[in-house]
C-alpha cells in the first residue's frame, strides 16, 4: 500500500535522520566510486578518476540536497527548523517578545471577552424549539407606537387569525407572594392558555394548567419558576402539599418550569390568566402578545395576516379603538431591543482596540524586519527561496500570536467570570454568557488571522529589499531603511486614528453619563432609604380597592409610618405606590377625563363615550402619595395646598397635578378648582378636584423630560395591584442602622409582608447601570488604546532618533541648537498625531452617528469633546516623542558623528 | 560546437528505471549506465534526480531495496521491482507507445 509506505518511509526519516542521511551519502558515495571504476577503466590514475566524476556529478553535498529535499517528512521537518528558529529569535528578544504577547493578550483577550457576551446575548438562538417561530405581538398605533393587546382585540387575533400555530396573551407586575419559606416579593406572570405551548416548553416536574384552572374564575393554580422551585421549595419532589398565596388569594403549585425556562424574564410565578373572552374592551391595553407562527409560514406572512384582522377591527369600531395596525417581531429581537446598539458599540469598540494592538505589534515586527535585514539578504543568498522566508516568517508572527491569543483566552475566561458583577440587571439573556466552543473557536481564528497578517506583512516587508545592497549597506542597515521607517509611520498613523475613534466615542458617552448625573430630578435623592413595604391588597371587581380596604391599608400604612419616624435620625417618612425614576416604568400612565362640570360617569361604558371627546381629555402618570411623600422628598408646592387631614375617605376626593400638567393642559387657565376623572386607574369612579400644583419630577427617569403627573391621596384611593407601596425615610443617619431598626418594627408589625430596603441612591445607580457599564468598557479600551498608541509613536520617534544620529550629529556640529533638534524630532511624533488625528476625525464623524441613541443632551459631533480629544492625543504624541528627544538633544556631535 | 541535448523527456525518467530493473535488481549507478548505454549516449541521467525518483517509486510500492554486495565486492543500494512495479511499467509503456505513435504521425503528417 503506498500510503501506507508514504508513512512509514517519511516517519523512518523523520525519527532517525542521521541514518537516513546516512544511507543516502552510502549511496551517493557508490555512485561515485562506480563513476570513477569507470573512469580508472579508461585509463586515469585513480587521483584523476575520482576529481572527473566528481566533475561529472556535481557536488554530493548539492546532490544530498536535491534527494532529501523529497518527501513530505521533509516539510514537518523544515516547519520544526523554523519553529526552533523562531523560539530563538524569540527568547534571544525577550523585551520584543513579552511586549509583543502583552499586546496581542489584551487585544484578543478583550475581543474574546467582548464576543462572548455579543454571542451569549445577540447571536445564540433562544433555548425553545424552533425558536425563530416565535414572535412578539403588538398592536400599533396610527402614530406608529407599539402598544400592548386590549382584551377583545387579543380575541380577534386569536380567533381569526390563519398563520399561527398558537397565540398568547400575558402580563408581568410585581407580587407579594407567601407560603414558601419566607414571603417574598417576586415576578408575577399572568398567561393565557396556550402560553407554554407557544414556546413548545413541558415542565420539569408536575403538568401545565388543565382546562378546569385555565378557564375564567377557573380553580386557582400556580406554575413556578425553578429558581423559586429551589430557593422557597428547597427543590422538593412532591409537589401535591405546595401551596402559595399571591397577593392574599390561595394558589395550588401545580408545575415548575425547567431552568433554562425563563420568560418573561426573571418571571417566578405563572397563573392562569383571567381572561375574559366576552370582554368587549378594546382599549385596555393590559395584555402583551406572543406567539408561534406556522411552519412554512414567513413573518411577512404572519404580519399580514394581524394586519388584516386589525384593519377590519379598526373598520368596525373606528376612532373607539387606539389600534391601526399589528405589529410582529421576532422574539430574540424583541428581547434585545436596544441593547444591540450598545453591544455593538462595545464590539466595535474592542474591535478598534485589536486593530490598535495588531498596528503595534505590526510596528515592532517592521523595525525587527528592518533590523534583520543582512540576516535575511544572505538567507536569500544562501538559496533560501520566497517560500521559505514566508513560511519563517509566518511561523514566528504564529508563534508570536498564538502565544498572546492563548493568554488573551486566560484573560477572556478570567473577564468572563467578572463580568456579572459589572454587567447592568436589564441586560437580557446574560446567564448565557460563557466561554464555550463557539467563542473559543472564533478567538482562535482572530488568533490566526492575527498572526497571518502579521506575518505576511513582515514578510512582504523584507521580500521587498534588494539583497545585494543590503548585503552590502554595512550596519547602517541595523536602523532600517527609509522605506520600512515609511511604513511605520503610516502603521502608527493607522493605530492613531483607530485610537482617536475609541477616545471620541469614550468622551462622548461620557460627557453624556455626567450630564445625566447632574440633571436634577426635581428632588433630593440623597439621604433618602426607600423600603418597598408590599402591603396585600384586597381588591373588589374591576381591581378595585373598597371603602374598607383603603382604610385598613392607610391606617397600617399611617401607624408602620408612625413607627418609622419616632427612629433616631429619621427627619421625614413618606408614602407612595412607585418611586420615580428608579422605577419609573412601573408608574402607570393613562387618559383622564376633565369633567368640566359634566356629571362624572356611571360607569366605564360611559366613560368610554365621555372619552371619545379629545378636547375634554388629559393624558398623565398617576402616583398615589400621601402630603408627606411631597415633604420627604423635598417636591415644592407651586400652587394651591397639598392633602390634609380635612380628605378623608367619605370627603370630597382631591388631587395634586404637576406643574408640567398644568402648563400643558391649561396653560391659560387656573387647573385649581378643576374636575378629573381618573378611575380607570383604579376602578373608582369618584372624580378628583385639583386643589394643588407641585414642582416636576424626572419620573421615567433622567433621560426623559418631565412627564404631566396626577397624584391621589392613598387616604382617599388606597393602593392596587398596579402600585408597589414604598416607604421613603429622609434620614442623615448611616443607612445599615435605620434599615436595621426598621425592619425589626415592621417584621413585628406585619410580620407577612415582604420588606425590599434600599436607598434611593442604589436605586438611581442601578438605573443608570447599562449606561456605566458601557461607558466605564469603552472608556477602558479608549484608555488602552492610548496607551498602545503612545508606544507606537515613541517606537516609531526613537528609532527615526537612532537612524538619524549621525544626522543629528552633523546638524548639532554645524551649529543647532537644542530648540531646533526638538523641534525636529518632536515635530515628526507630531506629524504623525495630526495626520492620524486628521483621519480619526473624518471617520468618527462617520461613525459616531450610529452611537445617538446611546447619547444625552449632547450631538454626536460635539465639538467640545471632538476638540477635546484631539488635545489629548496632540499632548500624549508630544510626550511620546519627547523622550526620545531628549536623548537627541543630548548627543554628543563627537560620538554622534562616529556612530555606526 | 553543439551541444547535444542529454535532457530526459520530461515523465520519462520512472519508466526508463522501471524498464531498467525488468530484467534483474541493478543499484542506481548500474541504472544509470543503462540507460545511457541502450540510448547510446542520447540520455544522460542527473543522480540527484535519479536517487529521488528511487525514493519517490519505493514510496509508490514500485520498487524494493536491499543492500547487497557488488560483483566487484563493494556494498551496494539493490533496487528490484515489485508486482505494482511490473504492471505500473506495462502502463506507462503503453502510455508511452501509444503517445510516440501519434506525435509520429504527426510529424509524418506535417512533412
Amino acid at each position: 500500500m503506498s500510503l501506507w509506505r508514504q508513512l512509514s518511509h517519511g516517519l523512518r526519516r523523520l525519527i532517525d535522520r542521521n541514518a537516513a542521511d546516512q544511507e543516502l551519502d552510502d549511496e551517493i558515495d557508490h555512485y561515485l566510486e562506480e563513476t570513477a571504476a569507470t573512469f580508472v577503466a579508461r585509463g586515469l590514475s585513480p587521483e584523476e578518476a575520482r576529481r572527473a566524476a566528481r566533475l561529472e556529478l556535481g557536488a554530493p553535498a548539492s546532490v544530498r540536497e536535491e534527494v532529501r529535499d523529497y518527501g513530505w517528512e521533509n516539510r514537518i521537518d523544515n516547519l520544526w527548523a523554523d519553529l526552533r528558529y523562531a523560539g530563538r529569535t524569540l527568547t534571544g528578544n525577550p523585551g520584543f517578545t513579552a511586549v509583543s504577547i502583552l499586546t496581542l493578550a489584551l487585544g484578543i483577550g478583550a475581543f474574546t471577552a467582548i464576543f462572548s457576551v455579543v454571542d451569549a446575548v445577540l447571536l445564540r438562538s433562544l433555548p425553545y424549539p424552533e425558536p425563530q417561530q416565535i414572535v412578539r405581538i403588538w398592536e400599533q398605533a396610527p402614530n406608529g407606537h407599539r402598544i400592548n393587546l386590549a382584551d377583545g382585540n387579543f380575541d380577534d387575533f386569536l380567533t381569526q387569525n390563519h398563520t399561527f400555530a398558537s397565540l398568547a396573551a400575558y402580563n408581568e407586575r410585581p407580587a407579594s407572594v407567601s407560603g414558601g419559606s419566607e414571603p417574598a416579593r417576586v415576578k408575577w406572570s399572568e398567561v393565557s392558555h396556550g402560553f407554554f405551548s407557544t414556546f413548545g416548553v413541558k415542565p420539569l416536574r408536575g403538568r401545565i394548567f388543565s382546562p378546569e384552572e385555565s378557564r375564567t374564575q377557573g380553580i386557582p393554580a400556580v406554575i413556578v419558576s425553578f429558581p423559586f422551585w429551589q430557593r422557597y421549595f428547597g427543590g422538593a419532589d412532591d409537589l401535591s402539599p405546595l401551596h402559595l398565596k399571591i397577593e392574599g388569594k390561595d394558589y395550588a403549585v401545580v408545575g415548575v418550569m425547567p431552568e433554562s425556562f425563563d420568560y418573561p424574564a426573571g418571571n417566578a410565578l405563572w397563573t392562569p390568566a383571567g381572561l375574559q373572552s366576552q370582554s368587549k374592551n378594546r382599549t385596555g391595553h393590559n395584555w402583551r402578545g406572543i406567539g408561534r407562527i406556522q411552519a412554512g409560514v414567513t413573518l411577512a406572512q404572519a404580519r399580514q395576516d394581524l394586519s388584516a384582522i386589525a384593519r377590519r377591527i379598526r373598520a368596525e369600531y373606528g376612532k373607539k379603538v387606539d389600534l391601526q395596525d399589528a405589529a410582529v417581531l421576532p422574539l430574540d429581537k424583541a428581547l434585545v431591543g436596544d441593547v444591540q446598539t450598545a453591544l455593538l458599540t462595545l464590539l466595535g469598540a474592542v474591535g478598534l482596540l485589536l486593530l490598535v494592538a495588531c498596528a503595534n505589534v505590526a510596528g515592532l515586527l517592521v523595525a525587527r524586519g528592518a533590523a534583520r535585514r543582512k540576516e535575511l539578504a544572505l538567507r536569500v543568498a544562501l538559496g533560501a527561496g520566497r517560500g521559505r522566508l514566508l513560511q519563517q516568517f509566518l511561523v514566528e508572527s504564529l508563534a508570536l500570536s498564538l502565544a498572546g491569543g492563548t493568554l488573551g483566552v486566560l484573560l477572556a475566561a478570567w473577564a468572563v467570570r467578572l463580568l456579572p458583577a459589572i454587567l447592568p440587571a436589564n441586560l437580557p439573556r446574560q446567564q448565557g454568557i460563557v466561554m464555550n466552543t463557539g467563542v473559543l473557536l472564533f478567538a482562535l481564528a482572530a488568533t490566526f488571522a492575527v498572526g497571518a497578517a502579521l506575518g505576511a506583512l513582515a514578510a512582504w516587508r523584507a521580500g521587498r529589499g534588494d539583497v545585494q545592497q543590503a548585503l552590502a549597506s554595512g550596519s547602517r542597515a541595523y536602523t532600517g531603511t527609509g522605506a520600512s521607517q515609511r511604513l511605520r509611520g503610516v502603521v502608527v498613523t493607522g493605530e492613531i486614528a483607530a485610537t482617536l475613534v475609541i477616545l471620541i466615542a469614550a468622551g462622548l458617552l461620557g460627557r453624556s453619563f455626567l450630564r445625566l448625573v447632574s440633571t436634577s430630578p426635581g428632588f433630593q435623592a440623597r439621604n433618602l432609604v426607600t423600603m418597598q413595604f408590599s402591603v396585600p391588597v384586597e381588591t373588589e371587581q374591576n381591581g378595585a380597592l373598597g371603602p374598607d380596604a383603603v382604610a385598613r391599608q392607610a391606617r397600617l400604612l399611617e401607624r408602620v409610618s408612625a413607627r418609622l419616624q419616632a427612629l433616631p435620625g429619621v427627619e421625614a417618612v413618606g408614602v407612595s405606590g412607585a418611586m420615580p425614576v428608579a422605577e419609573g416604568d412601573n408608574l402607570a400612565e393613562g387618559d383622564f377625563l376633565i369633567l368640566n362640570g359634566r356629571k362624572p360617569p356611571a360607569d366605564f361604558e360611559e366613560f368610554q363615550r365621555m372619552g371619545q371627546n379629545s378636547g375634554q381629555t388629559g393624558h398623565a402618570l398617576y402616583a398615589v402619595a400621601g402630603e408627606e411623600y411631597f415633604r420627604t422628598m423635598g417636591i415644592p408646592l407651586v400652587r394651591g395646598r397639598m392633602f390634609a387631614a380635612q380628605d378623608q375617605a367619605e370627603a370630597q376626593h382631591v388631587a395634586v397635578i404637576s406643574e408640567a400638567l398644568a402648563r400643558q393642559r391649561w396653560p391659560e387657565q387656573d387647573p385649581l378648582g378643576q374636575e378629573l376623572e381618573f378611575g380607570n386607574m383604579d376602578g373608582n369612579l369618584k372624580p378628583l378636584t385639583v386643589v394643588g400644583v407641585v414642582g416636576d419630577v424626572r419620573a421615567r427617569g433622567l433621560d426623559a423630560p418631565p412627564g404631566p403627573v396626577v397624584y391621589v391621596n392613598y387616604r382617599q384611593r388606597g393602593m392596587n395591584l398596579n402600585s408597589t407601596p414604598t416607604l421613603l425615610l429622609r434620614t442623615a443617619a448611616p443607612v445599615k442602622k435605620v434599615v436595621q431598626q426598621a425592619r425589626a418594627i415592621v417584621q413585628e408589625m406585619a410580620p407577612d409582608v415582604p420588606l425590599k430596603f434600599s436607598t434611593f441612591e442604589e436605586q438611581m445607580s442601578g438605573w443608570l447601570a447599562d449606561r456605566r457599564f458601557l461607558l466605564l468598557l469603552v472608556g477602558l479600551f479608549a484608555a488602552a488604546a492610548l496607551s498602545l498608541a503612545a508606544i507606537g509613536i515613541y517606537g516609531v520617534v526613537a528609532f527615526s532618533v537612532a537612524r538619524r544620529t549621525q544626522e543629528i550629529g552633523i546638524r548639532v556640529a554645524m551649529g543647532a541648537r537644542r530648540e531646533d533638534i526638538l523641534r525636529l524630532v518632536v515635530g515628526e511624533g507630531a506629524r504623525l498625531a495630526a495626520l492620524g488625528a486628521a483621519i480619526g476625525i473624518g471617520a468618527s464623524l462617520l461613525i459616531t452617528r450610529l452611537l445617538t441613541t446611546l447619547l444625552f443632551g449632547i450631538s454626536s459631533t460635539d465639538p467640545v469633546t471632538f476638540a477635546g480629544v484631539a488635545l489629548l492625543l496632540g499632548l500624549v504624541a508630544v510626550l511620546a516623542s519627547y523622550l526620545p528627544a531628549r536623548r537627541a538633544m543630548r548627543l554628543d556631535p563627537n560620538t554622534a558623528l562616529r556612530y555606526e | 560546437m553543439e551541444e547535444q541535448n542529454t535532457d530526459l523527456i520530461q515523465g520519462t525518467l520512472d519508466m526508463l528505471i522501471l524498464k531498467s530493473l525488468d530484467l534483474e535488481p541493478m543499484h542506481g549507478f548500474g541504472i544509470a549506465r543503462r540507460i545511457e548505454q541502450v540510448s547510446r549516449g542520447v540520455f544522460k541521467v542527473n543522480p540527484g534526480s535519479l536517487l529521488t525518483a528511487f525514493q519517490r517509486l519505493e514510496r509508490m510500492g514500485w520498487l524494493d531495496s536491499e543492500w547487497r554486495q557488488t560483483e566487484n565486492a563493494r556494498k551496494a543500494k539493490f533496487y528490484r521491482l515489485t508486482p505494482a512495479g511490473r504492471k505500473q511499467m506495462g502502463i506507462e509503456t503503453a502510455n508511452w507507445n501509444r503517445r510516440a505513435t501519434a506525435i509520429a504521425r504527426l510529424l509524418k503528417a506535417e512533412a
